[in-house]
């Protein structure tokens, strides 16, 4: 395995003056400044040593350089090390190299920065709106900083979102963006060969807030957690750790160890409580409505104990940049060692009542496959990965807060489907349990847990954090600013690279397979929807879709 | 296998048997710790304004009205209870309540204005002088002490450097003709 000073020599050997230099802030941070030209070969140099994708963060230096920035990260999971190539194009001529034919995964994040930048990627295989409603005015590009935080422009009626070409003598069926089987909107449309699934669609992107560009523009550092914890309504806490851990890698801020056991405690208190919320959500959509009901029971108990640890049954508001909010008491720590050995009793109940049940076995045995090869091509993460042999955990391989001092197991399956995936995350909750124990147990009382900080934050340093959330790792990049306030944050969910994999997931399964298919990567569209623009009310897709329905039915006529 | 599967699902089923509670019948008092409606006191409020500047929603609003006189304005319409004010509030002039059942018709149950005294400083009366600049003018980023309390919103900053123009530029401002037209 590579380490940091032989990746630079490759590097420099290989491509010589397009690196430009190299910096590391940090041991297990490492960015390299790049010539544009050379993006496409230096990120597969990367895939090929080890490297795996993460995303890709566009950000408007106009001000500074007359450039917009881009950079590529990724991550090599056996040294602890994130690496982010940054390279520049000139504002007036804003093209660079795709590198979506070699890392599938990056399709969206360049989609993303050719709506949101106005950014232009040679060889894109699928160069399509991605973010913006499809009424959204061309070359108005919001993340701009000359574009205000709070732009509407006035909405248009019947522009649509053209659907990929359906293959030759398959039929459409639209799934959402309001529909049963989706707890949030978004638009999958699913190409179909009398019941088989031969290719999708998808369309999301309706709920996006804005919430990056108001926090760039409007906040301060310490409101921002707030506003991270609210991207998503069951992994708060993750986007809050994984924002602060950002910010502090950046401008080197130490704290406490209490704060990181108490943010330990906080994520996994999370992680059994959003794996509990999903073995019910599954169970329900394949009918199976006695799972819904009884992991619904079974995960109450955990919000009223995040009720009286935290104040809130959800968005706890614990994590801000230099620790956490909150102590915990010896009369909490008793609190949540009786909560999880309850929580852990009746989960083994449950875990032998539907591991047995055939029913179950049958609905999900064999769906949603997809080989090992591709999950790793396509940079999926968290239990869908696990569940298909790809064996990375951020916890385990780039350790954050306290987890360098835990001891637990990642649970991988080598079945590639759904029923994997069930047994993924059943497991994950006893290994949470596991490690609440551990935290209570060893947790030092080494100061304040909300450390105040020495001195204000540097402008223009860079920070990269990961925490894995339940649906898999949350990446957030901070470029810090003037002003009390982050230059540019950016936010990737999970549910963002694994989305990209459902039509992978759909491939040659039955339609009635969809929900569980779709379900099964533990969606949540709102994380994915963060982005920079402020919202403004599409609705198109909807009606255009049944526009070109009902078009396509009379030409049938 | 299916079957006992079955018996087991019974079994958990059975064991914890009807745990709905019966709220709102029966009230469910909120716990100790509990962030809930934010309650100012306005003898201790010496009108520094941190939980404006600290507030995530901008739901805190301040304006001077004279050299004297401060409103301050909280909006409960838009407070997200995350008890940060009351983090900050140097005099505990803040304190989250265990009040909860908030749903209410008009808009103004929830909000709560004071109107403060300010001293002026003895010596010359010139230091926070709101005209000049201070250290706590330095926070007018998120329009701290202009704040326009009739449209309960903090004035945008970013905005005046847009330039309209550049709808015109572009190619779709044009807005489609609907279809069949």
């Amino acid at each position: 395995m590579p380490t940091k000073d032989q990746i630079i020599k490759t590097l420099k050997d290989r491509f010589g003056s397009a690196v430009i230099g190299s910096e590391s802030p940090k041991p297990e941070r490492l960015f390299v400044d790049i010539k544009s030209g050379k993006v496409r070969d230096i990120s597969n140099e990367l895939v090929a040593m080890g490297g795996r994708y993460l995303v890709s963060v566009g950000y408007d230096s106009i001000a500074d350089n007359g450039a917009l920035g881009m950079i590529h990260t990724f991550a090599f999971d056996r040294d602890s090390l994130y690496i982010g190539i940054r390279t520049s194009v000139p504002a007036d001529n804003p093209v660079m190299d795709s590198i979506t034919p070699d890392i599938p995964n990056a399709g969206w994040s360049e989609r993303e920065y050719a709506d949101l930048l106005g950014m232009k990627f040679t060889g894109h295989p699928k160069p399509k709106r991605l973010i913006l409603a499809d009424d959204w005015p061309e070359g108005i590009y919001p993340l701009r900083k000359e574009v205000p935080w709070n732009l509407m422009p006035p909405a248009a009626e019947d522009v649509a979102y053209q659907l990929d070409e359906c293959p030759e003598g398959c039929s459409i069926i639209p799934v959402g963006p309001y529909h049963p089987t989706l707890h949030e909107p978004a638009h999958f449309a699913v190409y179909v060969d009398g019941e088989t699934i031969k290719g999708s669609d998808y369309r999301g992107f309706m709920t996006h807030r804005g919430i990056e560009k108001l926090c760039q523009t409007q906040l301060t550092y310490n409101e921002v957690p707030f506003v991270a914890e609210r991207i998503c309504g069951i992994c708060g806490s993750v986007h809050a750790t994984s924002y602060a851990q950002a910010v502090e890698s950046a401008a080197d801020i130490t704290i406490s160890r209490r704060a990181e056991y108490i943010r330990t405690i906080m994520l996994e208190i999370e992680r059994i409580h959003s794996h509990l919320l999903w073995l019910g959500l599954a169970g329900h959509l394949i009918g199976f409505d006695t799972v819904f009901m009884q992991s619904w029971r079974i995960r109450e108990p955990i919000m009223w104990l995040g009720e009286r640890m935290t104040g809130n049954r959800k968005t706890y508001g614990m994590i801000v940049i230099g620790g956490v909010r909150r102590d915990i008491t010896p009369e909490i720590k008793d609190d949540i060692l009786n909560v999880i050995q309850k929580v852990e009793e009746e989960l083994l109940v449950v875990q032998k009542a539907i591991v047995g049940d055939t029913a179950i076995h049958r609905r999900t045995k064999g769906v949603g496959y997809v080989s090992t090869q591709d999950v790793v091509k396509w940079s999926l993460v968290g239990p869908v990965a696990r569940a298909r042999g790809v064996d990375i955990d951020v916890r385990r391989d780039h350790p954050y807060a306290a987890y360098d001092e835990m001891k637990f197991d990642v649970p991988v399956f080598n079945s590639n489907d759904v029923w994997a995936t069930v047994l993924v995350r059943i497991l994950e909750v006893f290994e949470a349990i596991k490690i609440i124990r551990q935290c209570l147990d060893k947790m030092p009382n080494d100061g304040p847990v909300l450390t105040e900080l020495a001195a204000p934050i540097e402008p223009m340093r860079h920070g990269i954090a990961a925490v894995e959330a339940p649906r898999g790792e949350v990446v957030h990049y901070v470029i810090t600013g003037k002003e009390n306030s982050p230059e540019r944050w950016r936010v990737r969910a999970p549910t963002y690279p694994n989305l990209q994999g459902v039509p992978l997931m759909l491939l040659n399964n039955q339609l009635a397979d969809v929900p569980i298919i779709i379900g099964s990567i533990d969606p949540c569209f709102s994380c994915t929807d963060r982005m920079e623009v402020v919202d403004i009310r599409t609705g198109g897709v909807k009606v255009l879709a049944q526009d070109e329905l009902e078009t396509l039915s009379r030409q049938i006529k | 296998m299916w079957l006992t599967s079955k018996i087991k699902q019974v079994l958990m089923v059975a064991k914890p048997g009807v745990v709905t509670l019966k709220y709102p019948f029966v009230p469910r008092p909120a716990p100790e710790n509990f962030r809930g409606q934010p309650y100012w006191d306005h003898h201790k409020c010496i009108g520094c304004g941190g939980c404006a500047s600290h507030c995530p929603a901008r739901t805190i609003l301040v304006r001077d009205l004279c050299q004297e006189l401060r409103v301050m304005v909280y909006d409960g319409s838009r407070c997200t209870y995350c008890g940060r004010c009351a983090d900050v509030c140097p005099e505990k002039a803040i304190t989250m309540t265990d009040r909860y059942e908030l749903a209410t018709g008009d808009k103004n149950d929830i909000n709560e204005t004071m109107e403060l005294f300010m001293a002026t400083c003895q010596r010359c009366g010139r230091c926070y002088d709101h005209e000049t600049t201070n250290a706590i003018d330095k926070m007018t980023r998120i329009g701290y002490k202009y704040d326009n309390l009739e449209m309960r919103a903090v004035l945008p900053v970013s905005s005046e450097q847009f330039d309209m123009k550049l709808y015109e530029k572009t190619e779709k401002f044009k807005r489609p003709e609907k279809m069949g037209e």
